[in-house]
Order: structure tokens, then sequence, then C-alpha cells
């Protein structure tokens, strides 16, 4: 069994990032120095990410919006909607509003992706949306039924994962936690289903990951299983572990160990005892530990704070035999 | 109850007016903010109870009277605007208060603040780990209540923030790590728990039992984050039960921008709340009937009074009083009986400007006195 780790969401912004971008609308810095700030803020998570031996780099996604506007912003058939709570959390997000079909534009959402992925394609970890939270969580204006927009952007994502696995990217994941949130059934369900595996057949050698997160994955897992990606993770905070079933398929499993609703930082040995059991159960390939959900949940102090436990927990795997990442 | 149908009362708070921003940081008043400050006193003579303050002020020696000269004045302002307006209800349109999380959280011990999460774009809430028991420094918003006392010519009510919201809105630390073991949906449900009632006992009711010493007889608590987690509205309740144990006063519940239904009937078991205060008007639009939901409380029995959100705090645009007494209408149709309605905003008002602010308030006014003229003349 291999062991792999790496952020799973958006990393928090650093307190001078957040004294700089709230200077900036209120017109106390220029452009330029934010953007010098943010370089250098992404840097340091780079930087952070290799210390802690993380399979991916992603830089953090700091001057991300929210998880949909790139697409929104640069997608045809959208425009940017109203502030939304994202799930049950105090964070929010701005709605995108479909008019139309939508249809991709080439390159852009390459252009968008943060300046550290673009450097290394190889070790960069892409996080988009699922297709299913993306289509349940829009404003659909533009007459399709649900299934078929599943269907479309998953024919629309695979096309961008065609397009940047072309260009030397190896990791995409899809964000989703609307999977577990509020689990598609029937047809729903088939189109997810058909929408990844769309996305599988574009993505050639990359490894693809499903992550869910912010409740109870247990009552997805029927689907969750039938899903054709790499890994498929799930939230332990939310998810009791000891309920997850057995599976017969080898196949990655994503654990997430850090739990971005507190501060309080987890322990390695509780997160060895969990894999192990999990093993004995799924037999699972690989094993992703990454944060159950967005890190930006907690500042940056924090943050880093408990991101030490997922090379420590990886540690203590591989010097039982669990394999280096 | 209100011997009149359709009393109205404020809600929240009040944005700060430029003057009293300037002034409390020791900062002159620059012509904008002095011409203001005039403008609201010819209107108001909020400045007669504070001449000295208020002379310092107008004079350009802001440091003269002082920060708390200074919040005097922005709370008789926000005083005499609601009043002036006819609220039943007033407070001082929370003058004094920054926010709602960070001040009670700073009269309490047990807290270590950690840092600025981001809420949307550039915009962030400073957020505290719980990594101690809760302890209460010294029962707050007491001074406050105090002044108001003394110069207010309504009712006062008095906001304050439930124990559910300000343990949502922490990280829990202290709860948690007492437990052993990983800490899954259950373990962290029991530890939520554990912090939601050490808040209200230790903190909140201490706090209300002070409140009501000096004279407090209507408490608003406020509880923005229960509909955050509808699975946690029993939660909700225990702290609201736990914070109001064994003290008399007229108790509300302030919700907002949730989904009332997703919180009934566990929210019904707040056993010493005498009224729901709840967001209606924001949702009320593009045909949608954003009063319908009281249907529910009438489906359960439900007989508490109703603080009925009338106008949307979100939009600039000043509803007409015809539609707040079609709203009020509306809304007493739903619960069958009319005299259980109070009026006022969906929530504070600081997110709009103080003028339009005050026409939304007055709107409220004269929309209550429209339906309570047809209500007492049906024939009319």
């Amino acid at each position: 069994m291999i062991v792999r780790t790496g952020l799973t969401g958006p990393f928090p912004r650093s307190e001078a990032l957040v004294a700089a971008t709230r200077d900036l609308d209120r017109g106390r810095v220029t452009p330029e120095v934010v953007e010098d700030l943010y370089g250098r803020t992404e840097a340091e998570v780079v930087a952070l990410e290799r210390r802690l031996g993380f399979t991916t780099i992603t830089g953090g996604y700091l001057r991300s919006a929210d998880l949909f506007r790139p697409f929104a912003e640069t997608w045809e058939g959208f425009t940017v909607g109203p502030l939304t709570r994202w799930f049950e959390t105090n964070t929010f997000y701005r709605q995108p509003i479909l008019h139309a079909p939508p249809e991709r534009v080439p390159g852009a959402i390459a252009a968008r992706l943060p300046p550290a992925l673009r450097a290394d394609p190889a070790r960069a970890g892409v996080l988009v949306p699922g297709p299913y939270t993306f289509a349940g969580l829009l404003e659909n204006r533009s007459g399709e039924a649900e299934e078929a927009l599943v269907h479309r952007l998953g024919r629309l994502l695979a096309e961008e994962v065609r397009e940047l696995a072309g260009a030397g990217y190896a990791t995409f994941q899809f964000t989703e936690p609307l999977l577990v949130d509020r689990p598609p059934e029937r047809a729903l369900a088939e189109a997810v289903v058909a929408a990844y595996a769309a996305i599988r057949a574009s993505a050639g050698s990359a490894t693809t990951l499903v992550w869910t997160y912010g409740a109870d994955a247990v009552p997805a897992f029927p689907l969750l299983d039938r899903l054709p990606v790499g890994i498929v993770g799930v939230d332990l905070a939310e998810t009791d572990w000891e309920a997850i079933p057995s599976s017969a398929e080898r196949r990655g499993l994503g654990l997430g160990v850090v739990d971005p609703r507190t501060t309080l930082v987890e322990e390695a040995a509780d997160v060895v005892r969990i894999v192990h059991a999990l093993k004995e159960r799924r037999r699972p390939s690989v094993v992703w530990l990454g944060p159950g959900g967005p890190l930006d949940l907690v500042p940056w102090e924090p943050a880093t704070r408990k991101l030490h436990l997922l090379p420590a927990a990886q540690q203590m795997l591989s010097r039982e035999g669990g394999g280096g990442p | 109850m209100s011997a009149r149908l359709f009393p109205a009362q404020e809600i929240g708070s009040l944005m700060k007016p430029r003057w009293q921003i300037l002034g409390q940081h020791g900062e002159p008043l620059d012509a904008r903010a002095r011409e203001e400050f005039r403008g609201a006193n010819e209107r108001y003579h909020f400045a007669d109870d504070a001449p000295a303050a208020a002379a310092a002020l107008l004079d350009g020696r802001s440091r003269e009277a002082g920060a708390e000269g200074v919040r005097d004045l922005g709370a008789l302002f926000a005083l005499r605007l609601l009043e002036a307006a006819g609220l039943a209800r007033v407070y001082d349109g929370e003058a004094r208060r920054i926010e709602m999380y960070e001040y009670p959280i700073r009269q309490m011990r047990g807290f270590q603040f950690q840092g600025h999460v981001r809420s949307f774009d550039n915009k962030y809430y400073l957020k505290a780990a719980v990594t101690d028991e809760v302890r209460l420094e010294r029962p707050y918003h007491v001074e406050e209540f105090d002044f108001v006392r003394r110069h207010a010519r309504g009712e006062p009510k008095l906001p304050i923030t439930g124990p559910y919201t300000l343990a949502d809105w922490s990280y829990n630390e202290h709860y948690l790590a007492r437990r052993p073991g990983w800490k899954g949906p259950s373990v962290r449900r029991a530890a939520q728990r554990e912090f939601v009632v050490d808040l209200a006992q230790r903190a909140i009711r201490p706090t209300l039992a002070a409140l009501i010493e000096r004279g407090c007889r209507v408490i608003q608590i406020d509880e923005p984050a229960a509909g955050t987690h509808p699975d946690e509205a029993d939660l909700v309740v225990e702290g609201f039960n736990a914070a109001t144990d064994g003290l008399d006063a007229e108790f509300s519940m302030h919700i907002c921008y949730s989904d009332y239904r997703d919180l009934l009937p566990e929210l019904l078991e707040a056993k010493r709340c005498r009224q729901w205060a709840w967001e209606f008007a924001n949702r009320d639009r593009d045909g949608r009937d954003g009063y319908e939901v009281l249907k529910a409380l009438a489906e359960y029995g439900d007989s508490r009074s109703i603080g009925l959100g009338v106008v949307d705090v979100h939009r600039d645009e000043v509803e007409k009083p015809e539609l707040v007494a079609d709203r009020i209408r509306r809304a007493a149709k739903y619960l069958g009986d009319p005299a259980r309605l109070w009026v006022n905003p969906d929530c504070g008002l600081r997110t709009r400007r103080i003028d339009i602010a005050t026409r939304k308030l007055e709107a409220v006014v004269a929309g209550a006195a429209l339906a309570r003229a047809e209500f007492e003349n049906p024939r009319a």
C-alpha cells in the first residue's frame, strides 16, 4: 500500500496577505504590492509542501476566490451571481448563473492556474470542481435538465483534463462535497458515473481523485465505489470510519484526517490506527492522507501546525512497511 | 404583549456615523463629518444629553471628547433616531460594539484568538479557539445597558450574542482534547454540546442575570449561526435554555437567513423564549411568499409572538408602507392572530447608510399603522 499526502483544498492566506488584501480594497496599497506578496506567500506554501514531503504541490490556491470562479469567469454561458453560503460554514461563494449550455474556452483555465503549478506541472495538484457539485450549486437558467448538465460538465471538464494532461499535469482532484451532502440517486447517479468515465478516459496516466467532505460519506459509498477514478476521499471528521463499508476492489482511498473545523492538532497514532483498520477492510492500493476539507477554514498559523500530522502519520506507516510517497 | 397591534422594535445594529468613527479614534472631524453631526443633531437633538463631548468634537478636540464620550454621543444619536422613527422598543444601535463575536469572547477566559479566516473575496473575520474551560471575566453589556436605560424614552431591548453562535464561530479545542482517540462525528458533537452549555451557564447566564438585576426586562438572544447546522437545532435550544434558566425577563431569539422549517420542531423547546424575531422580507420577492413559513408555527400550535422582519436590510430600495402592510397582513393570516405580531427590520441595519436605514424604519412604522387601521377598523 502506497501512502501519499497533499492539500485537498485552498490553504489560508497569511496574516500579512490578509492585511494587504484588505488594504487593497480600501485603496491603501497598489495591486502590484499585493501581487508581489501573493508571489512570496505562495512560495512559502510551496516550500512548506516540499518540506512536508507532499506528493503534490498546490501553492495553496491563495488567489482563488472560490472553487467555481475560474470557470464562471472564463467559460461561456455563465455570469457570476450572488454570494451564497458554502455548505455549513461561514464562508461564501458567488453562485455561478448558467444562462445557456456552457462552453469551455481552450487555454483559459490553464492560464488561471496558480503560478506555482505552472512552474512544475508534473508535481502539481490541480483542483477543480466535480461535475455533480458544479451542476448542483450553480443557478441553472439554461433550461437543461440536471442529469444532462452533469453529463455536459463532465465532458467539458474531461476536455480541460485532456488539455492539461497534454501539458504535463499529472494529478487532478475533483472537489465534490455535494456527493455526500446530497447523494444523487437513479438517473442522476448514473450521470455522475458517466461524467467521471469521460474524465477518466481523458486523463491518460494522470492520477484522478474525487474528494468529498462536509457530511457523512457512508450513505454515498455505493456510488463512490462505482466512480471510475483513482482515489475517492472522505472527511473523517464527518464520517464514522468504522462504518465505512468493505470493498473487494483494490482502489485508492483518500482520508481527510486533518479537520479544518478545529485548530486542535490530530494525533498521528490515531490516524495510523484508522489506516490499519481500513487496510484490512478495503485493501486500498493507495491511501491519500490530507485535510478533510478546505484548510482555509482555519488561519495560517494553526493550518501550518496541523499539516505536520501528515508526514508524521506517513512516516509511521512507512516504517511499518506501508510504502513511501 | 403590547396593547396596540403591530408595535415596532429595533432588531440590531446601525451603521456608525462618520463623526463617531473619526471621533472615537481621536481624529478631528472633517467638514463632511461635522456637517453630518450638525444635521443629525438639528433633527434629533441627541447632543443635549452630552453637551461637553459634542462641543469638543465639533471644536476639533476629539481627544478631549474622549472615545467613551464620543461613543456616548453615538449611542444617544441611535436612540433618538429609533425613537423619532416611532419604535416602541429601542436600543443604542450597538454604537459601542464593533461586532457580535470578538467583544463577548474578550470578556471571557479560556479563549485564544488564532487569526483571520476568509469569509469571501477579501473579507475576513477573526476567530478564537477555546483552549481551556470557559470563564467569565465579568458580566458585559452592563454599563452599555445602564446608559441606555438612563437615556431611553422608549422601552430598552438589549441584544446579546447567544451561546450556540459563540461556540459555532469558535474553534473547539479544549472540549475535544478532553476526549481521547479519534475525533469523529459523535465525539465532535458531544464536545460541541459541552462547549455550548458551558458558554451558556458560565458566561451568558451570569451576564443576563446581571443585566436583569440592573432592570433589563427585554432581551434578544441572537443566534444567527442556528441555521448553519440545522441538525444541531437541539444544541441551540439547549444553550438557550441553559443561558436563561431561572431568569425572569422577556426573552426573544433572533435568527436570520435560515430555513426555519429545518429547525422545527426542535426550536420550539426553547422554554423561556417568548418571541421569534426572524428575517422574512429578504425572501419575500420574485413571486415567493416569504411569510408562508409562519404556517409551520401555526401547525405546531406555537403561540409565541413574532418579531416580524418586514424590510430587507441588504437592499437600498426602501419598501413602501403598502408593501409592509401587505406583509403584516399575510403574516397575520398565516399565524391566525394579528395580536402576536411585532414588526422590525429583518436584521441589523448596519449594512445600510443612515439615511436609508432611517427611511426603512419609518416604512416599518408607517406600514404597521396602515395595517393597524385595517385590523382595527375592518370596514373602513
